[in-house]
């Protein structure tokens, strides 16, 4: 049974140099996430809510194209 | 599996201008080796181990298992004071809280204002103390970057999250069969496995799979494992969500994620003197937490 995706699995075929750069493209893209994110993934934390300086905006639904919906790395790119 | 040279010479490319310009790695990687640099104190573990043995890119956070020293405790503090990390709720980076099984969780921004967050254990969940001492054996700086051993991530990765069984499945692949058959999810590999290992086995679900059962079997035995390990986990988290409350709510009441980190640390330790109990489970394996 295979437990994960052909892309998943081709990163034993990466050179060290090409997996930094698609861990790093990986990484602009999830700043987007960052307000969803749970407080805490690891530690003995991870059951507590959020704290009060994290507290987890609603997100809202946005019209295609508009600049919510669009992700926006760092750098200006939007993705 | 990467032994060297974390740091890429690809450089990453602006927008419009068709060329590479600026150096690209991991932070997480880098951390670790700007942690060590000296002596070695960390070990990469979790997420970033999965990227590490290029399993999956899955975790946009870092966490590592801390040398339970002081001095281990201080060369991180610095670092991460140097790169401007605040504290963030959590415990302080102190081996009295950490030999409890507790941990401590950091945050900065990079020079591209992504969002870095460091966590810190030194007591990973389901493993025993002297698989830790052989992550840190050795006093001098690793040659190549510190990450945990296959078993221990596996451990670590039996948590409560459904998202960590598929991934222990797949780094399950990468150990000897007499191994794989005791930590792996995938019930095809058991089943495969189970005529050469299955019967001396230390693992009902690999020992049933020995006896000739069906396939439907195996996979409900399978489910029922993973089933007690959430539970467990969830069991673990809850005794430490329950006596950290005090604590949390004096951290947030002092504002500690916007004070500088070594004022911040100062005040958390009084916080958790006053208010967070050192250990939980004394004398148990159950301090071993997560």
């Amino acid at each position: 049974m295979q437990m994960l995706s052909e892309d998943d699995l081709n990163l034993r075929e990466l050179s060290d140099e090409e997996l930094d750069l698609a861990w790093d493209l990986w990484f602009d893209l999830a700043q987007a996430t960052n307000e969803w994110d749970p407080p805490y993934s690891h530690g003995v934390f991870v059951n507590l809510g959020s704290p009060p300086e994290t507290a987890r905006p609603t997100p809202t639904p946005s019209a295609p194209g508009s600049s919510a919906e669009q992700v926006t790395s760092p750098s200006g790119v939007r993705t | 599996m990467r032994a060297s040279g974390h740091f890429s010479s690809f450089q990453a490319r602006e927008p419009g201008a068709g060329r590479y310009t600026a150096p690209v790695s991991n932070i997480y990687f880098e951390l670790t080796e700007a942690f060590n640099a000296r002596q070695r104190v960390v070990a990469l573990a979790s997420g970033q181990a999965v990227v590490y043995y290029r399993v999956a890119i899955m975790s946009k956070d870092g966490d590592w298992m801390i040398r339970e020293t002081p001095e281990a405790c201080a060369t991180v503090l610095e670092e991460l004071d140097r790169r401007g990390a605040h504290y963030r709720a959590g415990a302080p980076l102190d081996v009295r809280w950490l030999s409890g099984g507790w941990s401590s969780h950091f945050e900065f921004s990079d020079d591209r204002q992504r969002r870095v967050r460091c966590d810190f254990l030194s007591r990973p969940p389901r493993t025993s103390q002297s698989a830790v001492r052989r992550i840190f054996a050795g006093d001098k700086a690793p040659s190549g970057m510190n990450v945990v051993d296959l078993d221990t991530l596996i451990a670590m990765k039996q948590t409560q999250r459904a998202k960590d069984y598929p991934v222990i499945g797949v780094l399950a692949t990468q150990l000897p069969p007499e191994r794989e058959i005791e930590v792996t999810t995938d019930p095809d590999r058991i089943i495969a496995l189970a005529g050469t290992f299955g019967h001396s086995a230390g693992r009902p679900v690999a020992r049933l799979a020995a006896t000739g059962a069906d396939r439907h079997a195996v996979v409900l035995a399978l489910a029922e494992e993973i089933d007690g390990l959430q539970q467990a986990d969830r069991q673990r988290m809850a005794a430490y969500e329950a006596a950290a409350r005090p604590y949390m709510e004096g951290c947030r009441a002092a504002g500690i994620h916007a004070i500088p980190l070594r004022e911040a640390h100062d005040r958390m330790l009084a916080i958790a003197e006053r208010l967070l109990p050192r250990a939980l489970f004394p004398g148990s394996c159950n301090a071993d937490a997560q």
